[in-house]
């Protein structure tokens, strides 16, 4: 049973919390722009990267430099969709030639952070970290409580802000209804822009959570999208805080099928994608509106 | 006396195609005008073409002193001029109050008091406030519509069909917040099947058919015409 709590528990809860950073991002960005933004992952390892340039240039703490991370990301999130989806947005509900150019920019994210960082894995720093003990039995690594806890807290900061704000009430009205949002004087760009930023501040965060539990490669984004679009699917497009929680469940149950529940696990880790792949198509199948109430399309 | 909305000889339509041809709208401050006609006449398009929401080919429309022909409709609701869709015209899962909220949102002051001066006029949204607007029955959330219209305190109103699936008891009800509205000095354009009960009570009607005006004319005259009543009210 402790077994089970520390080794799999655990890493899922914290494979969780890197879903749903981007997760959050991805549901947004459909709910107010209708289209799936697959250059999220690389967004993500941007921000992982852009972290690794600030930790060298300062020599400072990696999640020292998060802040400073995420609001650059931030910027890179805004910058892509001036510069590359908002030509293409005609308004008129034809997204899938965004959805191409988004497959183009996460190429183009990737290159530019191998241009620049090169291909090999690398890490923030080396070292051993030892586990803490929580009441003599739960074994956790402090890495892993700061995770858990940083992310908790990103999500309820941003949950105030969209229900407690004036802009994150229009990011839900212009996700609601984007026309009706016009009608009522919302400008659309500046919560347009608004919505990119907190999605590219909330996938550096998760970039670099990553990288802290296991290490930086050019590809660690891209290979994330799968389950992050399954746990915005879970949570209802459109809902962050259930996006979140869908993240939480593809994350805990990709490392429960590794588990040997019966002497052996049930699944090589090497098929774990398969779990995301497999909610995915369950829900499209059966319940498409996700289990919280969301949109459908 | 000069009026309030001006929309004239506007051709307008979808993909290339006029659905408008040569309509003319206007409004007097403080007035009541109910444009009726039959289904498919372009009634909904004329109104969102006065709102920048189709673009307009050829025509102009002036409100308040202003050409705002094709403008954008975000920078409308500042000027004064508010606008209730005939569909999705709530936002379904933000709470009543949101609502209205999203209704202020240019507005940088005077938000609680514009609040309480809608819950005023709509008694039923004021109990409902913290419920999402998409659980209201049809009526409530035909109010939340226009609630959400007189946040910015327009001079003009317009409504597209605010009785639509309503009950008769609802539809009186509607009816009268919007009485009650205009009797506080806000212009009304509205369109609306219930071409009897709205015509009764406008200032001055419209029938509009084919994307052109066919008759025009005081409420209670436009009731009373043989030849409107024969082709466009049912006889
Ligand atoms: N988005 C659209 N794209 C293409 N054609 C449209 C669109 N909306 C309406 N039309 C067409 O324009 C014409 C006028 O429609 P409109 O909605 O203005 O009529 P209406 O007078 O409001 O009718 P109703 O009483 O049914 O609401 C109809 O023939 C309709 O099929
Ligand atoms: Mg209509």
């Amino acid at each position: 049973m402790l077994e089970f709590v520390n080794l799999y528990l655990v890493n899922g809860i914290v494979l969780g919390c890197v879903y749903a950073l981007g997760a959050i991002g991805i549901t947004m960005i459909f709910g107010i722009l209708r289209f799936g933004h697959f250059a999220h992952g690389d967004m993500m390892t941007a921000g992982a990267y852009i972290a690794l340039a600030l930790v060298w240039a300062s020599g400072m703490p990696v999640l020292w430099v998060l802040p400073a991370a995420m609001l650059l990301t931030a910027a890179l999130g805004a910058g892509l969709h001036w510069a590359f989806y908002r030509p293409l947005d005609t308004g008129t509900g034809s997204t899938i030639v965004i959805v191409i150019a988004s497959f183009g920019v996460a190429l183009m994210l990737r290159s530019a952070v191998q241009l620049f960082f090169g291909v090999d894995i690398t890490t923030y720093q080396r070292g051993f970290q030892t586990p803490i003990w929580i009441a003599d039995t739960i074994r956790i690594l402090p890495r892993h409580l700061w995770i858990i806890g940083l992310t908790i807290a990103l999500v309820v900061a941003l949950h105030l802000f969209l229900t407690r704000s004036r802009l994150g009430k229009a990011m839900r009205a212009m996700s609601d209804n984007r026309a009706l949002a016009r009608i009522s004087g919302i400008g659309t760009m500046r919560v347009v822009l608004a919505a990119w930023a907190v999605g590219g501040a909330l996938a550096a965060a998760g970039g670099v959570f990553l990288g802290i539990d296991t290490q930086l490669s050019t590809q660690m984004g891209w290979n994330l999208l799968l389950p992050m679009f399954a746990a915005a699917v879970l949570g209802g497009i459109g809902n962050p805080v259930g996006a979140a929680l869908g993240a939480l469940v593809v994350g805990v149950a990709e490392e429960l099928v590794t588990f040997p529940w019966f002497g052996e696990p049930l699944l090589s880790p090497a098929y774990k994608s398969a779990v995301s792949f497999a909610i995915l198509v369950a829900l499209l199948v059966w319940r498409p509106t996700g289990l919280t109430r969301g949109r459908v399309f | 006396m000069t009026p309030l909305l001006e929309a004239r000889g506007l051709y307008a339509g979808y993909g290339g195609m006029d659905i408008l041809r040569g309509c003319t709208i206007t409004v007097a401050p403080r007035e009541m005008v109910v444009i009726v006609g039959p289904n498919g006449a372009g009634k909904s398009t004329a109104m969102k073409a006065v709102f920048g929401l189709v673009r307009i080919r050829e025509g102009r429309v002036i409100f308040d002193g202003q050409d705002i022909t094709n403008a954008p409709p975000e920078s409308l609701a500042p000027r004064g001029l508010a606008y209730v869709p005939q569909e999705h015209n709530v936002f379904a899962t933000l709470t009543v109050e949101e609502n209205l909220e999203m209704g202020a949102y240019t507005r940088r002051s005077g938000i609680a008091e514009a609040k309480a001066r809608v819950f005023g006029l709509l008694p039923a949204l004021k109990i409902k406030r913290r419920q999402p607007a998409g659980e209201l029955s049809g009526g409530q959330r035909q109010m939340v519509a226009i609630g959400r219209a007189l946040m910015m305190e327009p001079k003009l109103l317009m409504l597209d069909e605010p009785s639509a699936g309503l009950s008769p008891k609802v539809l009186a009800e509607i009816l009268e917040a919007i009485a009650a509205i205009n009797a506080a000095g806000v212009a009304i354009l509205m369109v609306e099947q219930n071409a009897k009960a709205a015509l009764a009570m406008a200032h001055r009607g419209y029938v509009l058919a084919g994307g052109q005006n066919r008759f025009e004319g005081p409420g209670p005259e436009l009731l009373a015409d043989r030849e409107v009543a024969a082709s466009f009210l049912g006889g």
